[in-house]
């Protein structure tokens, strides 16, 4: 399996590098009202999706960067510019 | 797999507009909860709808350990039912399954190792599981070829040895379920692939699948590392699921060298010797989700290096196969069974990660039961998914991606 991902400061790089940091979930819920499902959504739950997602890396034996891509999960290619090349 | 014989579990039939019960999924839990649906319950108009064939998941991708050595009070019996299942399907299903209850020997490599598995063979213990903690000698005279000097990596400190585990056949587990349940009624549909779930006024109404509409009160979604993504793409419900892609390998047949189970946390790689002689080994998981089953180069190196220390004769045999299979991991490292409560009418049984093949006979009895009576047996109440919302993490190990260092 080849896994590369884009590394906004040191380009692409061996996907062993790096740590998976989630599905992209959106800005962190206010706290006000929070309710323990909203939360939990935001803290556990994942869309699983087969295709295109967005999601965050972190270049952890690199600069360590923390930077979302889009990737195909069936296929494990990066399917759109990386954050910082945009 | 498509030939002209006649199949074990009958010939293919065309699928009626109507079932009691539809399983989308043809793997092992749902082919066993069809099983004790029909045998226990007298539910037989069934449909098992699968996209591929039978078996073609982690039902015939996993490495065929079976064991009930976890750590907590409420997966334990579980693992344990299952564990003790395997003769009676045996007899039931007169279908040699194959079950070679070898033992399990699991390596400890340092003092706070030992310390936990004493606290998990407590918890064995108390739940009536064989299971022993012994030193790195005794692990020495159970099986030879094990390195217990010091000049490895990780010394091996002692081993946790729980002999009533071992290797089922897991092909012979696919075939033998599914005549059990033909035989009863059941109906399996290969190479139909489930599209949607209808649901009306909160209750499930319909399945949609490739050769046509089926109307059904109850529904079953146990789809292995493929149930997260069906859920929510069909239901709208998600999951505290991550999908990742786990490996595994085996050498050439050699002569018989290994008659136990040998594992080890600190080297992510266990290896048990099959039938053939092969040694079949594996553990690890690249830590991203995804749907390939793709293999590493990667993971054939660090395979090679954690056996050649603590096996070191298995130094120059060679890799003949490799393969991957999906692993649905939860945060909590314990399964997902859930039923009637999204919708009347839909259940789900997922988020087993990589301890579905040793699961699948106890899970699909319970399964069984909570379908046919619509009421959760105790022995599954424990596996909401409220649990999440509710903060009751099970005690199991930290699951990739969630928490584990390794991430």
């Amino acid at each position: 399996m080849a896994l590369t991902i884009t590394c906004p400061i040191c380009g692409k790089r061996n996907g062993y590098e790096f740590k998976f940091g989630g599905e992209e979930r959106g800005p962190r819920p206010d706290e006000k009202d929070l309710t323990p499902e909203a939360w939990c959504d935001y803290v556990h739950m994942n869309n699983c999706v087969a295709g295109v997602q967005k999601e965050w890396w972190f270049h952890r034996d690199g600069c360590g960067s923390w930077f979302t891509i889009h990737r195909d999960t069936t296929t494990n290619f990066e399917v759109e510019k990386a954050e910082a090349e945009k | 797999m498509f030939s002209k014989q006649k199949p074990l579990w009958g010939k293919k039939k065309k699928l009626k507009s109507s079932y009691d019960v539809v399983l989308i999924g043809g793997g092992l839990h749902n082919l066993a909860t069809a099983y004790y649906l029909a045998k226990n319950h007298g539910v037989t108009d069934i449909a098992i709808i699968e996209k591929n064939f039978i078996g073609f998941g982690g039902a015939g991708r996993n490495t065929a350990i079976v064991r009930a050595n976890q750590r907590t009070q409420h997966n334990v019996p579980l693992y344990k039912e299952a564990l003790d299942l395997w003769p009676v399907l045996t007899k039931e299903l007169d279908y040699n399954l194959m079950f070679n209850n070898c033992g399990n020997l699991n390596l400890m490599h340092s003092e706070a190792a030992m310390k936990a598995a004493r606290t998990t063979i407590s918890t064995a213990q108390f739940h009536g599981v064989e299971s022993h903690l012994i030193d790195a000698k005794e692990a020495k005279e159970l099986v030879p070829a094990l390195n217990i000097s010091d000049d490895i990596t990780f010394p091996i400190h002692g081993a946790m040895f729980h002999p009533p585990g071992g290797i089922v056949r897991h092909d012979a587990v696919v075939w033998g379920l599914a005549k059990g349940a033909a035989e009863k009624g059941v109906e399996i549909h290969q190479q139909t692939e489930a599209l949607a779930v209808g649901t009306k006024n909160g209750k499930v109404t319909s399945v949609t699948t490739s050769e046509g509409v089926i109307n059904t009160k109850q529904v079953l979604i146990s789809a292995g590392g493929y149930s997260a993504g069906l859920i929510n793409g069909m239901l709208g419900i998600k999951l505290p699921i991550s999908v990742l892609t786990i490996q595994a390998m085996v050498t050439q047949p050699l002569k018989p060298l290994l008659n136990h189970v040998v594992s080890s946390g600190a080297y992510h790689c266990y290896a048990n010797q099959t039938l053939k002689g092969e040694i079949a080994t594996g553990a690890h998981m690249d830590p991203w989700p995804n749907y390939t089953n793709l293999s590493t180069a990667h993971f054939i190196k660090h395979q090679a290096e954690a056996l050649c220390e603590f096996l070191p004769c298995l130094k120059g045999v060679r890799f003949m196969r490799i393969w991957g299979g999906l692993a649905d991991m939860t945060p909590d490292m314990a399964p997902i069974l859930e039923g009637n409560n999204h919708f009347d009418g839909f259940f789900m049984n997922c988020g087993w990660g990589y301890f579905g093949f040793k699961s699948c006979s106890s899970a699909g009895k319970y399964m069984a039961e909570y379908m046919a009576t619509n009421h959760c047996p105790d022995m599954l109440k424990p596996f909401a998914l409220k649990r999440y919302e509710e903060h009751k993490l099970m005690g199991e190990t930290a699951a990739l991606v969630s928490y584990s260092p390794d991430n």
